[in-house]
This record gives C-alpha cells, structure tokens and sequence, in this order.
C-alpha cells in the first residue's frame, strides 16, 4: 500500500498550502515563456511540460537582488541590510534535474562564507519533484549518473499514474512529510502501480570524459578552439542553468547613496575576467568555453566531489548556435 | 540538393586554388530543424555542407571575429540578401573590406532553396533596391499591428511587460551582426553608463539602448529575436526604428559598401544644432 494524491483533489491542496501560509509555486507556460511561477489553483499548473524553458535556480538565486543601501554621510557611511525575504514555500511539480540542480549548488554557496539569500530560501522551501514520463532530444540526466525520478534535492517524490490520474507519493525528508501531514484528508491509500519513467538514453561516457578533463596536457589541446569556434559567447547557456552559480557584486547609485546589488555573471562574457589592467586571462572564447566545462566537470568536482551539471539539458536547447555541454561531452568522448 | 551540391563543388574549387581561406556555411544540427554554423577550410568539411530552408541564421558577424581577416585573405560566406545587406554596412562603418569577401547567395520560397547569381556586394545591387522597394517591413506582422494600434501607455506598458523578462544574457548583441562593438557601452564601468542589473529599469535601459544603436543599421535578420531566450518579439523594436529612419531620413540599410551611415554621418549645413 502506498500513498496517493488524485489529480483531481490537487486544486483542493493548493488551497489548503495557501490558507497553511505557503506561497504555491510550480511550472507555468506563459504566452511566449515557461517557468516556475507561484500559482493560486491546481489548474493554473502545467504538468505536462517537459521542463520550464527557465530553471528554478533562479528561485533561491535571483538574477539581480539586493545586499544593502548605503548612504556616504560627512563622517560616516551608513548601511542597512536586505534579508532574503522570509515566504515559506511549496515548489509544487519541479523536475527531478532542477532540483539536483539545488542540491548540488549547496556545498557552493556554503563553503568558505554561508550565502545566506540562498539558504534562507532553502530552508523555507519544499520541493516536490514528480518523475518524468517523457523527455525530449536534450534531456541528459541519465549521462550524469542521476535519472528521470532522482530524489537528489527533493523533499517528495511524485510518481504519476496513467491518464493525468495522480501521483503515488514519496516522502524523503522531514519537510516533505510535514508539508504532506497538511494535505492528508486529501491523500488515499491504494496499490496502484506507476508509469514506468522515461528512457533517457546516455549520450556520452562521463568517467572518460572526467579523465580526459583531468590530464593537464588536454589544457591546451586544439579540441577546444575547434569546438567553440561558434559560440558567440552570451549567457543564454550559462543564466538558463540550474546549477551555474557566478555572481558579480555592484554598487548601484550615485557617489553618496545607492544600492549594493549581487547579479548573475558569466564565464562567457569577456569582461568576467578582464583586468583593470586591460589584461585578460581568457581572451578568447575557446579559453571562456573551456573554462565552462573545466568547472563543471573537473575543479567543481575536485572540490565539492560532485559535478555541476544536472543534466537537464537546457544549455543546448537554447544555445543560439546549437552548442551545448552535450555536444562538448560527446567529442571528448570520441578522443 | 542541386544547390547545396553546386555550392559544395564551388566551395572545393575555391579552396583548391587559393581563392578563398575558409567559407563559412551551415551543417546539420542537434534536431532535424537545427543548423550549426560551419567553418570549412578543407574539401572534407565541405561536405558536411548544408543548404535548405533550415539556414535561416545570418552568419556575417563570424566576419568580424578578431583576426579573422587581418591576413588580407578572402573568405568565403553563404548570405541571404539580409546577410548581403549586413555586410555592406560592416563594409560603410569600416568594419572589413568587401573585396576580401567572397558571397554565395542564397534564399528560398518556402522549401525551395536557390542560388543567388554574383560572388561580390555589388553584383546583388539590383535585388538590393528591389527589396528596398518591397521591404521585409511589408510583411504583415499581427503582434506589430497589435502593438501600432495602442497608445503610448499601453504601448509602454506592453514593452515594460516583455522586457521584464530579460535576463541581460546579451544573446541579442552576441547574436547580431551590427553589435561588433568590442567593448560595448554596457561593459563599459569607468563610468557605469548603464546599470548591469537585470530589474526593470536595467532592462528598459539595455534595450532602448540598443534600439538606437540598431536605427538605420538593423537588417531584419531575426538573429536577436531568435538568440533570445525569453522570447522577446526584438525584432519587432528593430523593424519599427528602420521604418522611423526611412520615413525620416530616406534611408535603407545596406544597400551598398559605401552608403553613408545614417546616424555616423554629419553635414557642415545641417540645420540642426544638436547631435544626438
Ligand atoms: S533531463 Fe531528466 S530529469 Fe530533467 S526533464 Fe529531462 S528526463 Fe526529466
Ligand atoms: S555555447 Fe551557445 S549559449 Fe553558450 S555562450 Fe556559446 S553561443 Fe551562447
Ligand atoms: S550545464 Fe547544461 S545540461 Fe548541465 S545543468 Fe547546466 S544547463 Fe543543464
Ligand atoms: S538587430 Fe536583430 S534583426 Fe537587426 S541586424 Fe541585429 S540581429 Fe539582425
Ligand atoms: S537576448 Fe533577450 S534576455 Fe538576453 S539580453 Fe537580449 S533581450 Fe535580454
């Protein structure tokens, strides 16, 4: 016997989340975009989506946020702090990728200095991942070693049932049950069986891609001036990503008062690591490209024993010149 | 096929005998809809060539890459009259020099691909005027006849509204053609001319920015529109400004190397006192 939600009483939980005080967010098909939006039916949800064209990074890590005002007085300089804002939240039908993508961002934004925009928002939040029973040409998930019901980052697992019926439910965290324990009247026992999820099949071979990467001689190797020779180098892949992770830290205003801001950055962009100087340590795109995967799948790594990629696909989606990590990671596979 | 085959040939010969360094065209992509620029530089990856209705992206910008022409060696590159028009205005702002371009024209009625007759800017003169006459303004765009027939507060609000969404990944600039800038004003930060955050004001400054900077230069490629990864209709900002500069200034982008830039340009009897 398992647990089991019903499509048709999803409406009734949203309402219970919201009047429990949680801010309902899942994925939402706007007229010419996708992406995780807060909700006030079960109807406004669309489950049906692959993926939001848009991560749900961008939840936890904004792309411009607030840090502190400052105000450059005669004697003093007086600052005031923005706090994350306090919402408790339930992400309601997030795919399993996006929120590998949460978790393996954690051990980042925590290490040498705890990131406390990303943690508050964090702790606050329950996410419920609901496996995917279809996936598209650029889904990936399953060559990074994790798979279209991976519980990595999630609180509760949803496994659909045929014809739009429901979910059997999955609980794998304590915030996952207390969140579940509001909606109980709504849930039913049952011995249902699930949809079997999606074959995704695997597009590369990560562990000799890894060891390629690791060899420091294929730093300079002439693959990589071949690969990027078209990329044009804008942000598309690297500000859809759910686990690209570079900001930048800016003081918007005028001399005596303004606003410290942090903002998304990209290692795509020349001016990232462009010297006051004019010297620039990755002056062309190949080195910029390779720095991307480098970090991926080689320092981030040999840091935080896990890869910065999830896997879901959306880098080669939306690359304008159809490039993409998996594209990068198929070549190197054939070296 | 035919063309796509004719042009492989033609691209071969061409390498073969010195005439060009390099083309640049397209070859398949991820998805049967999808095509990648390619580099050709030996008669093996000319026959990865692609040619069909798929190869809608404007290559020209590839042009400007640092370096790419500094050796004085020609280059080869498939265009669609757009592309043609776009290098005839990297050619009027100085950007390359037209003689070391080599053009494969090319453009479709639906599905069907053909070739366009001349190898320089100038042989496309004819069917450069002729499109000025029959602008690609012309072709009816029902979110633009939405948009003209608001007033100027809906119409404010309906830009605000779609510019929230931008993210400020300048996939639009890296994409087009026209943005060669190598330090664009954006990257500029002694001083910050524009803010680098991604709230409504930051986004409402980068792109009305670049719309002036695109007046009397954009071509109507639809690279931003189609780089965009949230589906800003940009071309549509572009198209209206073009419209402004012909209405204006009777100028049409592109139509020859040596067409003075509208808005780089200045007269000694100019009635006007300020320059903008
Ligand atoms: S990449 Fe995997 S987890 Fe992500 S949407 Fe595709 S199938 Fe689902
Ligand atoms: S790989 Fe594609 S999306 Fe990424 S920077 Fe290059 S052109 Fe842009
Ligand atoms: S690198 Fe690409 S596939 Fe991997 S998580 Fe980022 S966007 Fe998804
Ligand atoms: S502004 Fe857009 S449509 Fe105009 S030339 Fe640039 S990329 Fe092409
Ligand atoms: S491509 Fe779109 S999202 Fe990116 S900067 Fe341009 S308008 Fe903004």
């Amino acid at each position: 016997m398992t647990r089991i939600l019903f499509s048709d009483k999803l409406d009734n939980c949203v309402a219970k989340w919201r009047s429990a005080g949680l801010t309902v967010i899942g994925p939402v098909q706007g007229e010419s975009l996708s992406s995780y939006a807060t909700v006030e039916r079960g109807t406004d949800l669309h489950l049906g989506l692959v993926l939001p064209d848009r991560s749900l990074k961008e939840l936890f890590f904004p792309q411009t946020e607030p840090m502190l005002r400052y105000t450059i007085k005669k004697n003093e300089i007086e600052t005031a702090d923005f706090t994350a804002p306090s919402a408790p939240r339930i992400i309601f039908g997030a795919r399993p990728c996006d929120a590998s993508g949460l978790a393996i961002d954690d051990p980042l934004f925590g290490w040498d200095y705890k990131d406390e925009y990303w943690f508050q928002r964090r702790k606050e939040s329950v996410i419920v991942t609901i496996a995917c029973t279809k996936a598209d040409d650029f889904c990936m998930c399953t060559s990074l070693k994790l798979a279209p019901d991976s519980t990595k980052g999630a609180d509760v697992l949803l496994r659909p049932l045929d014809k739009n019926r429901g979910w059997l439910v999955e609980e794998l965290t304590e915030r996952g049950r207390e969140a579940f324990v509001i909606i109980s009247e709504y849930l039913q026992e049952g011995s249902e069986t699930a949809l079997p999820t999606v074959e995704v099949p695997e597009k590369f071979n990560l562990d000799a891609c890894v060891t390629w990467l690791q060899n420091p001689e294929n730093f300079d190797s002439k693959f990589w001036k071949e690969i990027s020779m078209r990329c044009i180098g804008c942000a598309s892949c690297t500000y859809l990503c759910p686990t690209c992770h570079c900001f930048d830290i800016q003081d918007e205003g005028d001399t005596y008062s303004g606003i410290r801001r942090k903002n998304w950055d990209s290692c795509s962009f020349a001016l990232f690591t462009m010297h006051t100087s004019g010297h620039n340590p990755r002056s062309t795109q190949s080195a910029r490209w390779r720095q991307r995967i480098m970090h991926k799948f080689n320092y981030f790594p040999g840091k935080f024993s896990v890869n910065s990629c999830s896997g879901c696909g959306r880098c080669s989606r939306q690359c304008p010149v159809d490039m993409g990590i998996t594209e990068t990671l198929q070549e190197i596979s054939k070296l | 096929m035919i063309t796509q085959e004719k042009y492989r040939t033609t691209v071969k010969e061409l390498l073969a005998n010195g005439s060009i360094k390099m083309a640049i065209g397209y070859r398949p992509g991820s998805t049967s809809d999808r095509r990648r620029p390619l580099f050709i530089r030996t008669s093996e990856e000319a026959d990865q060539l692609v040619l069909d209705s798929t190869c809608i992206t404007n290559l020209s910008g590839y042009l400007v890459t640092e370096g790419l022409l500094s050796d004085e060696k020609r280059v080869g590159i498939f265009l669609r009259p757009e592309g043609i028009r776009s290098i005839n205005i990297l050619a009027a702002e100085y950007q390359l020099n037209v003689d070391q371009i080599i053009i494969f024209g090319f453009d479709f009625t639906g599905r069907e691909v053909r070739a366009l007759q001349g190898q320089t800017t100038g042989d496309f003169s004819a069917l450069l005027s002729e499109i000025r006459e029959n602008p690609p303004l012309a072709t009816k765009e029902p979110l633009l006849e939405r948009i003209e027939k608001m007033n100027a507060k809906e119409r404010f609000d309906f830009w605000q509204q779609e510019f929230s969404r931008c993210i400020k990944c300048y996939a639009c600039r890296q994409a087009c053609p026209m943005c060669y800038c190598r330090r664009c004003i954006v990257d500029s930060n002694q001083p910050q001319w524009v803010n680098t955050s991604s709230h409504t004001l930051g986004n409402f400054e980068w792109n009305v920015v670049r719309a002036f900077h695109l007046s009397g230069r954009c071509v109507q490629c639809g690279n931003c529109d189609r780089a965009c990864p949230v589906n800003i209709p940009l071309r549509l900002i572009n198209q209206r400004m073009a419209k402004e500069v012909v209405d204006g200034f009777d100028h049409f982008a592109g139509l020859s190397p040596t067409q003075e830039p509208v808005l780089a340009s200045f007269k000694k009897d100019d009635t006007e006192t300020f320059i903008l």
